[in-house]
């Protein structure tokens, strides 16, 4: 009895809270790290169970990644970006953000890359392309996906989508750490590195950026001082071109804030 | 347009006719990783006094997608980044340390490892 109890005063509390609207729905608060991992471990199980009886054809079929290149520049650039190039603004404060499609051609298997291609992820931005596309080409593009992680951003350049930065905001006052961290969320960073204090894929696509506040170089070309981090974030392809790392319109101020929180890694 | 399709393809192609697996020795590359003073810039995990911070850690490299931020990683990638990394990357403060093929071969086969 006790126990019915408790659960139903539990079930009220919660449920109050749940009409309250206290749970900050926005893409600007991130989420805590045990519920991504909840999140993205259920989202990895239900494609693995799904695309389990899905049989790969042949991916190497003459034309086929040229086809998929097409179809990538057409409908999967915008969000997911390539080597060298920044996904376009919308998507970079997508939560959960479109992941970084070279690391996950390196880590998932054929047919559930098939698979989520076709009948998207609920609660994201992935749309199903089934009803948009015929399955050659959705073997096409998977054919080419997987053939991303090997390109460097030369490679892909002949398809490279150029983008203008957002308009500069004002600034005010002096960096700020604690809006830096915020402000890494807006442009997909966590998609190519592994950032301590921030909740998202973490990919290994760049270098990890553990004590990146000690570091002696930036991304191994530039002395580390504030001024260069701030250049490196706006503009790694101005002081770089060979660089993976592509300009994502980082303004003035998000910068100054993301390197303040950055120079916090020791 | 289609003229760099096929030109890049044919890249492709060329870079599948490279030798696969590595053929290195992990042990002694880890060794080695510490002769040629590679922790004087990286942190690399196994490898002793390997405490740098003037490049990036090399925690879990073998799954970066890319090395030096623009190479695409293999084993055959990183041997060409270790002996010459200044032909991949103009800009780069890495230097070129006398590696002869061998050991970088070794040295890859241990940075390999590092998931």
């Amino acid at each position: 009895m006790k126990m019915i109890a408790a659960l139903s005063v539990a079930l009220a509390a919660a449920a109050t809270l749940f009409y309250a609207g206290v749970y900050d729905i926005s893409a600007t608060d991130q989420h805590l790290a045990p519920t991504y991992w909840l999140l993205d471990t259920g989202m990895k199980r239900s494609v693995r169970q799904r695309a389990a009886a899905i049989t790969v054809p042949d991916l190497a079929q003459p034309g086929q990644v040229q086809r998929g290149v097409a179809l990538y520049a057409q409908h999967c650039v915008q969000c997911h970006g390539a080597p060298g190039v920044a996904p376009e603004p919308f998507a970079l404060g997508m939560t959960p953000t479109p992941a970084n499609l070279a690391h996950t051609a390196r880590e998932w298997p054929a047919a559930e890359i098939f698979w989520v291609v076709k009948e998207g992820i609920k609660m994201t931005g992935m749309p199903a392309w089934r009803y948009r596309m015929s399955e050659e080409d959705l073997w096409a593009v998977v054919a080419f996906v997987r053939e991303l992680p090997k390109l460097s951003p030369e490679q892909y350049r002949s398809v490279k989508l150029t983008r203008q930065s957002a308009s500069e905001p004002t600034i005010g006052s002096a960096a700020h750490a604690g809006r830096g961290k915020r402000a890494i969320h807006q442009y997909a960073c966590v998609t190519c590195h592994q950032i301590p204090g921030i909740v998202g894929a973490n990919a290994p696509v760049g270098p990890p950026l553990h004590a990146v506040g000690t570091r002696a170089f930036i991304a191994g070309v530039l002395p580390n001082t504030t001024e260069n981090m701030v250049r490196w974030i706006r503009h790694p392809q101005a002081v770089n071109p060979r660089s993976a790392m592509p300009d994502l319109g980082v303004n003035e101020r998000d910068a100054q804030d993301i390197a303040a929180y950055l120079s916090t890694l020791k | 347009m289609r003229l760099i399709c096929i030109a890049w393809c044919l890249a492709l192609a060329a870079c599948k006719a490279e030798q696969p697996a590595l053929a290195g020795d992990a042990e002694r590359g880890r060794l080695l990783l510490r002769q040629f003073g590679c922790g004087a810039c990286h942190r690399i995990p196994g490898v002793a006094d390997a405490q740098g911070n003037v490049g990036p850690p090399l925690d879990g490299v073998a799954k970066r997608v890319y090395l030096g931020g623009m190479l695409p990683n293999s084993p055959d990638a990183m041997v060409r980044w270790i002996r010459d990394p200044r032909r991949v990357d103009p800009q780069t403060a890495m230097p070129a340390l006398g590696v002869s093929e061998e050991h970088a071969r070794d040295m890859a086969a241990y940075l390999h490892t590092l998931k």
